[in-house]
């Protein structure tokens, strides 16, 4: 049984349901209880129910695309900031996909301080150490474009329904884009200002992502700034 | 030093007009800083604070760190403008003591276990302080830990009761509380049930603290309303802009 409507604002304590469901994000069970562990809105899909975030920070999980800065190296790889409390780890065995001899080569080739890598989080282990690993799908290092930084938890919002925003934003702002789970967005675009908008427009989305009809209010945005360009 | 009253309590009213089992008015709200994780400022009476949180973040000293939870830092701190005279600034036995006991008063709400090797820091500023800064600065300290998306089982409220001419009052102003003849703050979670501070000071009989402790838990269910609503306000509010 189900204690709140669709998508109500609840509170950390509350009792959100009862009896048989899976948990997601933001809830536990309390005895027969259902309770919100985060401030957010709850969300019930199939027998699966959850709290959407409104808040909070980035927590690492398998799977996931992040946009790290490299920190530090260490003898093998490097440490990237992923936007979170806990570091990333990256190998140069996985950042080139291929073994190098460590004696001989110098790390920096590869990857400098303060360089941007997109990658996978490949494990976290109980002690919250994130093993990263770039395969196919991810860019490793990336070089031009800008990177903003948004909210971690209105990420699904700059994606959007099975990613109608992302092609909104790709397809009105005419700009390429990869978007980290650690809130962390890369642009890159042939004209400066058609990137900007485009920034412009994320920003938007982070300040308005609790309110409804966002993806046609951001194409008009995007369109109606074109035209005046 | 405030003159010593010949009553507390006269036609069933006290000083300040209000009924024993009143409390000072209450306004709560939640996510005023723009640089903090989480915040909330609120007001008792004459006591204003603001509370902040930063984090779930990397622990640093790293000796400090917990290998299985995080850790949850408080610093409660007066301002030097809170009280009559000016307050020398920085830590005192007394801050220390209360920093500590609102640590205890909040970590059992915390899901500390989510965050191994981390950190969460918050801190109360008190800006005026009348009384009651400690249950004040625990409100608003667990506002600001739900506003800043940190997981918890319940939030915390907390209320003072206390003693003044053999009756039990609610939520103790200045006079009372130095004059009168016991304070027992509490801190408790009201959807657990579950008190998570106490403490006391003067003398009550048995049945006296449970009329207090009583009193103070109907007290916190009270403030417990209007911690909900300054985090149901915080996202309606923007809804209008």
């Amino acid at each position: 049984m189900i204690h709140v409507e669709k998508r109500e604002l609840v509170i950390p304590g509350q009792i959100i349901a009862e009896g048989d469901y899976r948990l997601g994000e933001g809830v536990f069970k309390d005895g027969d209880n259902i309770r919100a562990s985060l401030m957010g809105l709850a969300d019930e899909r199939g027998n699966k129910i959850r709290v959407i975030p409104l808040e909070g920070r980035y927590i690492p999980k398998e799977g996931d695309r992040v946009i790290g800065i490299a920190e530090d190296d260490y003898y093998a790889g490097w440490i990237l900031d992923i936007n979170s409390p806990y570091q990333g780890r990256l190998s140069v065995s996985s950042l080139l996909q291929r073994k190098i001899d460590l004696d001989k080569e110098d790390l920096a080739k590869y990857l400098e301080i303060g360089d941007v890598v997109e990658a996978k989080v490949q494990e976290v282990d109980e002690l919250m150490n994130v093993t990263l690993e770039v395969t196919d799908d991810e860019e490793g290092r990336i070089s031009g474009g800008r990177l903003v930084e948004i909210n971690p938890s209105r990420i699904p919002r700059v994606i959007g329904r099975k990613g109608s925003m992302i092609s909104v934003l790709q397809g009105e702002g005419k700009c390429e884009l990869s978007v980290g789970q650690n809130g962390r967005i890369m642009v890159w675009g042939d004209e400066r200002r058609q990137v900007n908008k485009v920034i412009e427009a994320i920003l938007k989305i982070e300040r308005e992502a609790h309110i409804s009809g966002l993806t046609d209010r951001i194409k008009e945005f995007l369109q109606k700034e074109s035209k005046g360009g | 030093m405030t003159k010593e009253p010949e009553q507390f309590i006269v036609d069933g009213k006290r000083l300040d007009g209000r009924k024993p089992e009143d409390m000072r008015p209450l306004t709560i709200e939640a996510g005023v800083l723009e640089k903090a994780d989480g915040s909330a400022y609120i007001e008792l009476g004459g006591n204003k604070a603001i509370a902040s949180v930063y984090g779930p973040r990397e622990m640093h000293p790293r000796h400090l760190q917990k290998t299985n939870r995080a850790v949850l830092r408080c610093r409660y701190n007066l301002a030097p403008f809170s009280v009559e005279d000016r307050k020398r600034p920085g830590p005192s036995r007394r801050s220390t003591e209360i920093s500590k006991v609102a640590r205890e008063a909040l970590e059992p709400a915390v899901f500390l276990e989510l965050y191994p090797r981390a950190v969460i820091d918050v801190s109360m500023e008190l800006l005026q302080a009348r009384a009651g800064t400690r249950t004040a600065g625990i409100t608003a300290a667990s506002v600001a830990l739900a506003d800043a998306g940190i997981p918890m089982r319940d939030l915390v409220a907390s209320i003072a009761a206390g003693k003044v001419d053999d009756t039990i009052v609610l939520d103790l102003q200045k006079e009372e509380d130095q004059l009168g003849g016991g304070d027992m703050p509490i801190a408790y979670m009201p959807q657990k049930d579950k008190v998570t501070l106490i403490q006391m000071d003067g003398n009550f009989k048995p049945e006296e603290f449970e009329e207090a402790l009583d009193l103070a838990i109907q007290g916190c269910k009270e403030v417990y309303e209007k911690q909900r609503k300054a985090l149901e306000e915080k996202y309606t509010k923007v809804e209008e802009k």
